[in-house]
């Protein structure tokens, strides 16, 4: 709205109810800014020492600090002095980017791998040691089994295992993978739900 | 006229040259007993829906449905080494078969059962080795068996079939359909299910059936071959998920509105066919999926 306002638009103005009350507001606008960006430079010296002193009358800050806190105040305020608002804003915004970035960067993921591998190895190593212990006492019982049974039961076995092997691998090598994870989980339920069965027949096998 | 004894003679001579080894043959063959196979039956009047079990670990059962209100069992054993119990509680009928002898071999446990049933009966059948045969049975089923393969025809009740190494196939199964196996290979054939739920580890599973609105078809294995066949006019959403292995389909399917965040993983396939009102989830670990077009 600087420079000036040609006639046309001035009597357009003068005769436009909405127009005219826009220009109004634009023009006080205009006049106040800048009586309010002298106000906004520094805030009267009072208001610091009220809010020093109640911030210490609260225990939140102490005299030693107070050095400190004044050296804060001073830097910033240098800073904010020389350099431009929107490079501070912009330095600002590349910080936060910087600081994605290297939350989601190599390490970061290694890092996320490794916690899920630790998650999947709790839940599943005091599994896999218990099954480990059932199938001892499973494969014992199978000696005077029908051998067609024995045969099949042993051969499941063995399918079942080197599922597990093959989901472990998987999982180690995408640790994020949760459909990875899922199988792994589901070979484990099998090689129980078999345990279970070679040891319900164990007796009666045959 | 002189020649007629001597081909008489002749010809007694051949007979007894077969005759006397099959003899000797079957007198030294390892287990065999005088009067065996044996074959006995029994019947047991029953009302509406009743409930029977049968556990024969060595041997086949043959289940058939009758129109008749009586469970009748025939029984064949392989030697006197195996007993076979039926007896009846009420409307439950238990057929169970136990070894005599400690120390007989496993040829001579074998027992073989034919079991004629009312078509609501319920069955609950655990079967090791031999195999399981049901015909027409309407009522619910369940069935375990180590390497039995199981066989079901013509069924309309709740199934949950268990199997280690069986094979198992359904033709015309109208059901609930629940079946999980580890190395068994599943044929499911003219299905009219509306929930099936289908899970092997090595093992094959074809599915030729009606996909029916509001149904849910759940088959996943971890290796071999997922196949899926299906109409023009079919209507289903589909997804088909291969961790490692292939993924291929004949299927002209068009985005899906209820897959809007795709998982990325392995190969996946997800789309809908026609409007999408049945469900179907296919995945396997490394195996491959083939959805064809119905011959």
């Amino acid at each position: 709205m600087g420079g000036e306002r040609s006639a046309g638009a001035q009597a357009h103005a003068r005769g436009c109810a909405r127009c005219g009350s826009l220009v109004a507001d634009l023009d006080g606008i205009h006049q106040t800014a800048p009586s309010l960006a002298v106000a906004d430079g520094e805030p009267p010296a009072r208001v610091w020492i009220a809010l020093r002193a109640q911030l210490e009358q609260e225990g939140l800050i102490h005299d030693g600090r107070r050095g400190l806190t004044e050296t804060l105040r001073n830097w910033l305020g240098e800073i904010f002095t020389v350099v431009p608002r929107p490079a501070l804003a912009g330095a600002y915004l590349m910080a936060l980017v910087a600081v994605g970035v290297a939350l989601t960067g190599p390490d970061q993921r290694r890092l996320n791998e490794d916690l899920w591998i630790h998650g999947t190895q709790v839940s599943t190593q005091p599994l896999s040691a218990q099954l480990d212990s059932a199938e001892q006492d499973a494969i014992s019982s199978l000696t005077n089994s029908n051998p067609v049974v024995t045969a099949s039961l042993q051969k499941n076995l063995a399918i079942v295992d080197n599922y597990i092997a093959l989901c472990e691998k998987s999982v180690l090598d995408e640790p994020e993978n949760e459909v990875a994870r899922d199988y792994l989980y589901d070979a484990y339920q099998q090689k129980a739900d078999l345990l279970a069965q070679i040891s319900e027949r164990g007796g009666d096998g045959r | 006229m002189s020649t007629q004894p001597t081909l008489r003679s002749r010809n007694h001579w051949k007979a007894a040259g077969l005759i006397v080894p099959s003899l000797l043959l079957c007198s030294a063959a390892p287990g065999a007993t005088p009067g065996f196979p044996d074959r006995t039956e029994q019947h047991f009047k029953v009302d509406a829906r009743p409930v029977v079990t049968i556990h024969n670990p060595n041997g086949t059962i043959t289940v058939r449905a009758w129109t008749k209100q009586d469970v009748m069992v025939v029984a064949k054993r392989a030697t006197d080494q195996v007993a076979v119990d039926s007896e009846q509680n009420g409307n439950r009928v238990e057929v169970t078969t136990r070894q005599v002898s400690t120390t007989a071999a496993p040829d001579d446990l074998r027992a073989d059962l034919e079991i004629s049933v009312p078509e609501d009966a319920e069955l609950q059948i655990h079967n090791d080795s031999g195999g399981v045969n049901v015909t027409n049975v309407l009522g619910d089923m369940n069935v375990e068996t180590i390497a039995a393969g199981v066989d079901i025809e013509d069924a309309a009740g709740y199934l949950t079939v268990k199997t280690v190494g069986g094979s198992f196939q359904c033709v015309r199964c109208a059901g609930r359909l629940e079946v999980s196996s580890i190395s068994g290979n599943f044929r499911l054939i003219d299905l009219r299910s509306s929930y099936v739920r289908a899970q092997t580890s090595e093992g094959n599973i074809t599915f030729n059936g009606q996909f029916l609105p509001s149904a849910t078809y759940i088959l996943k294995n971890y290796n071999g071959v997922i196949e899926v066949r299906f109409s023009p006019g079919d209507s289903f959403d589909l997804s088909a998920t291969s961790l490692k292995g292939r993924v291929h389909n004949e299927a002209k399917l068009v985005p899906s509105s209820h897959h809007h965040f795709l998982p990325k993983v392995g190969n996946a396939l997800f789309g809908s066919l026609n409007s999408g009102r049945a469900r179907v989830e296919l995945n396997s670990f490394d195996g491959t999926i083939n959805i064809l077009k119905r011959d």
